[in-house]
């Protein structure tokens, strides 16, 4: 019968007409994506090596290998590495914002637990004459000490970094020669990679509104000087240098020495190497 | 003049850096928010996927509550970010290892959803706006109309099965939206406090019952405030969801407190000392004993009895603000809490809430009074109350089509 | 399908293309290049201008200093440590001299627990009783070249052999080792440790003097000690000298300030390695003055303690120092 045909015929339109419309969707959506994709492909498929000149004048990320030792029996906890990172990377002149600090362990006698304290220690703060100076009180001086020690701190540019590994933009990351940089341009200032450093390495910079941390003064070793800490410390307890380099300090420094990083179970492969910890050093 | 930044009196060693407490009251109230939609919606859907009727006279609220939460949702973190301005780079350059990035998709896929959802049920009622409003109202009304009238048969069939669809799409989105604010937490190295792969589970079940807390609160103050009598059965669904949700919650965090202190690693004494000294209060006495064994032991007593009538309403509602204040009492626990414990299990800190700051107690306030505000204004506009929502279709009709 | 559903799709897939067309306009370009980060922060990081220079900047305009500096204990004190950092310097203007050293030196040497053993350290209360400026660290320390060259080993010579070979010497000393010459000094009862110090300096040439010179290096080894042990066993008479010029009343409060840490408040010190400088020629000591203010005589210490002394100030500690007795009274008020 008719009937049949037309509706047969009109089905067969209506679905026509119900692919041609899924078509036009789908053709949409993937030309949208495409666009999107090709951009990033376009972007991704440069041949590195022809960027990697240009990248920092007169430097070449790839033949750098940087690394960081600290040797905690020779520091003197004098404070004159914290006092010049902050005048280098002008860190705010504050005792509750620091790229690097330095702690000090006292055993008192009959204490089995050592009394910690640093530069926002109040009682430090107060004899130093101010938030912007940086001293170690000596207020154990008249007291029965079993054990003392300082012990530098900063950030141990970890191999596998917590804070990169959160950073919900990218703001920060490691870089081809070791060193975990912040791109202060593009940080929103969440301070997800702040919570996520086991070792309280990194802050908010309340001045710039994004998070700030040690970055091993790369704007110096990129040039060939040693970070700031390094070059002021009077006595050696920081070591710097390149680990490709089999006579660098820190290559020395590691070869010679039983070397130790901090927190290592929680598998961040830290790259400051410690001679002289103590079994409580935090 | 207001400091820049508000450093922490510590006790014991903390780092340096630690001084300034980075997550602040708003990162509490913000899980509590997603929470309070995830709730909403896992009700909405067990009326509108799972077809239990005696959720009929909270669907449609359900679905507008969470709209109106889920709009107030990002503040809080863009009032938190430093550079709220560039809060898009996480969606523009979504670095994927984070868990943050998984807020910024879910959470603008989930914004259009319930805004999808909430139009296909509040259709009919915009269409009639759109016929009988004038001036402004008028105009926005037959703008969302997208130009069409059509409530017949037909277009309602079509409506029902995106209401359904979305509604199925919905439940894992709203579990994902705020299930990896656990893993947020959880996944963290750096804090004992926090390290626990029972976190998203926590912060699910916990946001589950807060959602359904805030819906039974809200049906009870909408009935108060229409003058009608309380649907007992609906009541009586919500008080029995509520129960068992919460007992669970209730396992999942004592489990996950006692592993931790079963364990006992490094950083455990610390953690005794802070919730047996300075956190018994908001810990023990505020989020355990007052906001949800009490609760349990009400709802279990007043189902074990057969309680109905004005008691059930007001024991159910007693029971529902409880536990609407112990969930936060535990996003603030968790966050604020975890904060407090230094990094070195070696020292305790102390959060000092500012009151006129940017993340102020004042902001923090307006920020969980504003959704309240938003579903008031909306609730005029379209009642959720109406029945005239195409009811969902039953489970046993779904295969067999139209 | 219903125009409603129809149209819904279109926005929905319209939305997302916009989503998509924006996400990659706004990606910076330098995205994705190296790793999921911007790679122009690299440079924008790598660009910042150093603060601190290095000893090896401070050399090339201050090649003295640097070379005091880098022959004693404080060469691994960076310049930049107390002076702070050289960027800019010198076009904008001096870098600073520290003001409070009590407060720059303790910071290191303040004797404290948890200080390796090998750092040097002193009691602050203790280590210096006489000073009281903020600035006593550097009356006796020159923060160039702290460490003391004070030590010296007991003088064991021969006291008959050395009166022998003092012949020589009588000629411009005086043959009790007291000079008739207001120029030259005197010898009797000098710290014999000091002589040898002194003796053996012109001999190797880090003094240098016209006269001495000479003299010394006629000298062997022994026969120094013997001159030094001879002329500290002389009695210098109790004799004070004539003051000359200056106002032995002003050098007083300049000595007590400047002198008496090393050299005892009359000019009787308990360093042997010091010369005593009690009842010596006012003359002789207003030339070593002179000289070690301008660098002609070499003592890093000196250098440090004379650099703000004018003449006046010279010539009035000469006449104090040339008033007084040249041997300490004992208790009891007679000598033995």
């Amino acid at each position: 019968m008719k009937p049949d045909n037309k509706t047969s015929f009109a089905a067969r339109r209506a679905f026509l007409r119900k692919l041609g419309r899924t078509a036009a969707c789908a053709g949409a959506a993937v030309g949208g994506g495409a666009l999107g994709v090709m951009q990033t492909v376009a972007a991704k498929s440069e041949p590195a090596s022809s960027q990697q000149s240009s990248l920092i004048p007169d430097y070449d990320w790839t033949k750098h290998q940087w690394a960081f030792g600290v040797d905690a029996t020779k520091c003197i906890g004098c404070l004159r590495c914290v006092e010049a990172c902050k005048v280098e990377n002008n860190v705010s002149r504050d005792p509750h914002h620091f790229r690097t600090w330095v702690e000090r362990y006292v055993y008192l006698e009959g204490e089995d637990r050592p009394r910690i304290d640093s530069q926002h220690d109040p009682v430090n703060i107060a004899a130093s004459g101010s938030g912007g100076e940086y001293r170690f009180a000596n207020r154990y001086q008249d007291a029965k000490v079993e054990k003392a020690f300082f012990v530098p701190k900063l950030c141990n540019q970890c191999t596998h970094p917590p804070c990169v590994q959160v950073c919900p933009t990218g703001a920060t990351y490691k870089t081809v020669d070791g060193v975990v940089l912040i791109d202060h341009k593009y940080c929103i200032g969440c301070q997800y990679c702040v919570q996520a450093c086991p070792y309280g390495a990194r802050f908010f910079n309340y001045e710039k509104h994004v998070t700030d941390k040690c970055t091993w003064c790369y704007h110096r070793i990129t040039k060939g000087l040693q970070p700031a800490c390094v070059e002021v410390c009077p006595v050696g307890a920081r070591i710097f240098g390149d680990l490709k380099e089999k006579q660098s300090p820190i290559s020395q420094f590691i070869r010679n020495n039983r070397t130790r990083v901090l927190k290592p179970e929680t598998g961040n492969a830290p790259n400051v190497f410690y001679v002289g910890l103590d079994k409580d050093v935090l | 003049m207001e400091s820049l930044y508000h450093f922490a009196p510590f006790t014991g060693y903390a780092y340096p850096n630690e001084s300034v407490i980075p997550w602040t009251v708003l990162i509490v109230v913000y899980p509590y928010l997603t929470g309070l939609v995830a709730g909403a919606f896992t009700v909405s859907s067990l009326y509108h996927v799972f077809g239990m009727e005696q959720f009929k006279p909270v669907g449609k609220l359900a679905l507008l509550t969470a709209l109106c939460f889920m709009i107030i949702v990002p503040v809080p973190l863009l009032l938190h970010l430093g550079h709220p301005e560039r809060a898009f780079n996480a969606l523009i350059t979504p670095h994927w290892t984070s868990a943050f990035v998984m807020f910024g998709y879910m959470a603008g896929f989930y914004v259009v959803l319930l805004l999808l959802e909430n139009w296909f049920v509040f259709r009919p009622d915009v269409v009639r706006l759109a016929r009988e409003k004038k001036g402004m109202m008028g105009w926005c009304c037959r703008v969302l109309c997208l130009g069409s009238y059509d409530v017949s048969a037909k277009a309602m069939h079509y409506d029902r099965k995106w209401i359904f669809a979305l509604a199925v799409i919905g439940i894992p989105a709203a579990h994902g939206l705020h299930g990896y604010v656990g893993f947020v937490f959880g996944s963290l190295k750096s804090r004992e406090w926090w390290s626990s792969d029972l976190m998203p589970a926590i912060f699910l079940f916990s946001a589950v019952i807060s959602g359904v807390a805030l819906l039974t609160a809200l049906y009870v103050l909408s009935c108060w405030l229409r003058r009608i009598p309380v649907d007992l059965k609906c009541l009586k669904g919500l008080a029995y969801t509520l129960w068992g949700f919460l007992m669970f919650t209730l396992v999942l965090e004592g489990v996950e407190f006692g592993s931790l202190v079963y364990k006992a690693r490094e950083g455990t004494e610390m953690i005794l000392e802070y919730v047996t000294g300075p956190l018994i209060v908001t810990f023990f006495i505020l989020q355990f004993a007052i906001g949800a064994v009490t609760p349990v032991v009400l709802l279990t007593f007043m189902i074990w009895r057969g309680t109905t009538g004005k008691a059930l309403v007001a024991g159910v509602t007693l029971s529902a603000c409880l536990v609407l204040f112990s969930v936060f009492m535990m996003r603030w626990n968790v966050v604020i809490g975890g904060q407090e414990i230094s990094k070195t299990g070696q020292g305790l800190l102390e959060y000092q809430l500012p009151i006129f700051h940017r993340e102020g107690l004042v902001a923090a306030v307006a920020v969980l009074v504003a959704p309240l505000l938003l579903l008031w204004g909306m609730a005029r506009l379209l009642p959720p109350w109406e029945q005239n929502a195409p009811s969902p279709p039953s489970v046993g009709n779904i295969a067999g089509g139209v | 399908m219903p125009k409603h559903i129809v149209r819904l799709i279109v926005l929905l897939v319209g939305f997302v293309v916009v989503a998509l067309i924006a996400k990659s306009y706004f990606t910076d370009d330098s995205f994705y290049r190296y790793g999921h980060y911007r790679a122009d922060s690299v440079p924008e990081i790598a660009a910042q201008e150093p603060a601190y220079q290095t000893p090896r900047y401070c050399r090339d305009c201050h090649s003295e200093r640097v070379a005091q500096w880098s022959a004693n204990n404080h060469k691994t004190v960076s310049c930049e440590v107390c002076h702070g950092p050289a960027r800019g310097h010198p076009q904008k203007g001096k870098l600073p001299i520290p003001a409070d050293v009590v407060k720059l030196c303790t910071l290191c040497h303040e004797a404290m627990p948890g200080r390796p053993g090998t750092q040097p350290q002193i009691q602050v209360a203790t280590h210096n009783p006489n000073a009281s400026s903020e600035r006593q660290c550097i009356a006796c320390h020159n923060p160039h070249s702290p460490k003391i060259k004070g030590v010296v080993a007991a003088v064991t010579g021969n006291i008959a052999e050395g009166k022998k070979r003092a012949a020589v010497c009588a000629g411009c000393h005086g043959p009790d080792g007291i000079s008739p010459n207001d120029a030259w000094p005197n010898l009797a009862g000098q710290n014999a440790a000091y002589l040898v110090r002194i003796l053996a300096a012109y001999k190797s040439g880090a003094e240098k003097d016209v006269m001495m010179t000479p003299v010394a290096q006629a000298l062997g080894d022994s026969e120094i000690q013997d001159l030094a042990s001879y002329y500290a066993s002389l009695s210098c008479k109790e004799a004070p000298s004539a003051p000359g010029a200056g106002d032995a009343v002003s050098g007083r409060a300049l000595a007590a300030k400047n002198c008496a840490a090393c050299h005892g408040e009359t000019g009787i010190g308990t360093n042997p390695a010091w010369p005593k400088l009690a009842g010596q020629k006012a003359g002789y000591l207003t030339n070593m003055l002179k000289a070690f203010r301008a660098g002609l005589r070499k003592d890093p210490m000196m250098a440090g303690v004379t650099r703000g002394l004018s003449d006046a100030d010279i010539a009035n500690l000469s006449a104090y120092y040339a008033g007084q007795r040249c041997e300490a009274i004992p208790e009891g008020g007679t000598k033995p």
